[in-house]
């Protein structure tokens, strides 16, 4: 790199000059890509120290053809470096320094919540998770360590990560579940598995353990987005309302029409209403279902007092308000399915399908 | 309380009462409807009264009931009520659910719920309408 090269040959330090030139066509060719982005202007200037960079490797005339195509690099760089980035927050700590006092205090309380929760999986839990998540070993070398399968393995840590989850937000509030059921309702609400959820009925706890309904908001947002499915919370009139049409949207999108329609939104309405006149609060679900027939599945749950003697209550005529006493009966009868469980002080679950009939009568 | 659109109006043809509503209504929306038109039956000394229900998209236990009160109780103050406007699939679902309404007199539409009324009171009234 002698300096005592006579000026007109290309590769020249002189070359900056060239460089400099291409600055306007590199604004452009970026501002066309990413807009007004703050990081424009970066991307410019970086494209120029690569080229600048090669300036010696690159052939006389080839100069823009090779800053353009450095150009597109950066920006693709970019591009991953902040989706990579986004996907993988989770991992980093964030190493930026809390400085108001408040922060340091949550971020230690976090800190202790995330090691307490970590202290409660088993020996083989916590192991098989941080050589995962921290020393970013492939869940392909985990398998073999312990002769299993990649897929076991990544299911494994799909539990792992859920049982931290629930114990995480336990060691945050410091306290312990108040019944043999939260924790397994929390960990099929953290695992987003529904099949589970419906074992362990998770949608009645919630409604009955404060505890589990305040740790679960948090929880509730796991798992893919559901469309075919409306939960609608019962308290007052106009929920009764609410819930009848937000069955009947779902049914129309679903495909069904005509008086079927109406049954079921009459029969959610009857359902909902007790919900309002005896329980005050409770759950209107809403649900479309595929097997064993294409069908809406509805359960209208409450914690009110309950109701005594179900068979009485299922009577025409039979009301304890000043109803028709067709509350019931009627939803039963509007529906192809009808199921109610009711425990005195507990509540009343009410469990109902319409099938879709394709014929469009009934 | 009530801001937004009207949920039901009232209007009055003669010594009719034309009473529409125009949304879904909730138990409590359909208790306040039933007072307002009790009291406006007195207000314009109405012998007749239509309650167009044709944008109820829903007839319930609760709704029924109180359909046949307004009915009942406007019939203790003088005044024949027809319900008009029911929907064929609200129909089918309150034949399912088990109500009628009881012995209050239902027409197909408006214009037939006015001929109704004409029919019935129309001795007294000239029958001018209809």
């Amino acid at each position: 790199m002698s300096t005592a090269r006579v000026p007109d040959e290309p590769a020249q330090p002189g070359g900056a000059v060239d460089v400099a030139a291409l600055i306007p066509m590199l604004r452009r060719i970026v501002a066309a890509r990413v807009g007004e982005h703050p990081a424009a202007e970066d991307l410019v200037q970086e494209t120029l120290v690569r080229v600048l960079e090669a300036e010696d490797r690159i052939e006389p005339g080839m100069i823009e053809p090779y800053a353009i195509a450095t150009a597109r690099n950066v920006m693709a760089t970019m591009w991953r470096r902040k989706d990579s980035e986004s996907r993988n927050r989770h991992r980093a700590l964030d190493p930026s320094v809390p400085d108001e006092a408040e922060d340091v205090v949550v971020a230690s309380e976090e800190q202790s919540a995330i090691n307490e929760a970590l202290r409660r999986l088993t020996d083989r839990e916590r192991e098989v998770l941080l050589a995962h998540e921290i020393s970013g070993q492939a869940t392909r070398s985990l398998a073999e360590d312990s002769g299993s399968t990649a897929g076991a393995v990544a299911a494994q840590l799909k539990r792992t990560r859920a049982r931290l989850r629930v114990e995480y937000l336990l060691a945050l509030e410091h306290t312990e579940p108040p019944t043999d059921e939260c924790r397994p309702v929390l960990l099929a609400l953290s695992s987003a598995d529904r099949r589970r959820q419906r074992e362990v009925d998770a949608g009645r706890h919630l409604l009955e353990c404060d505890l589990c309904a305040k740790l679960s908001q948090p929880l509730l947002g796991r798992g893919p987005l559901r469309d075919n499915e409306i939960h609608v919370a019962i308290s007052a009139d106009p929920d009764i309302v609410a819930a009848r049409q937000a069955a009947r949207e779902l049914a129309i999108r679903a495909g069904f029409s005509g008086a079927d329609l109406t049954m079921l939104a009459t029969a959610v309405s009857e359902v909902a209403r007790n919900i309002v006149r005896f329980a005050r609060s409770g759950e209107v679900t809403i649900e479309l279902v595929d097997g064993p027939r294409a069908g809406i599945h509805v359960v209208a749950r409450d914690t009110g007092p309950g109701i005594d003697d179900v068979e009485v209550a299922l009577k025409d005529g039979f009301s304890t308000y000043d109803g028709l006493g067709l509350g019931l009966p009627g939803a039963r009868r509007l529906m192809d399915e009808f199921n109610i469980v009711s425990e005195p002080g507990h509540g009343t679950t009410v469990t109902m399908t319409k099938w879709f009939d394709k014929k469009g009568t009934a | 309380m009530n801001s937004g659109p009207a949920l039901v109006s009232i209007l009055r043809q003669g010594d009719t009462l034309v009473a529409s509503v125009h949304t879904a209504l909730d138990d409590s929306e359909m208790v306040r409807f039933q007072n307002d038109l009790v009291s406006r039956i007195g207000e314009h000394r109405a012998r007749g009264v239509i309650i167009d229900v044709a944008a109820l998209d829903v007839i319930d236990s609760f709704a029924s009931r109180t359909l046949r009160s307004i009915a009942d109780i406007a019939r203790l103050r003088g005044a024949v009520t027809v319900i008009v406007g029911i929907q064929p699939e609200v129909a089918f679902s309150m034949v399912r659910l088990g109500m009628d309404m009881g012995d209050v007199p239902t027409s197909l539409d408006l214009e037939e719920g006015l001929a109704y009324l004409a029919r019935v009171n129309g001795r007294a009234a000239g029958g001018r309408r209809g």
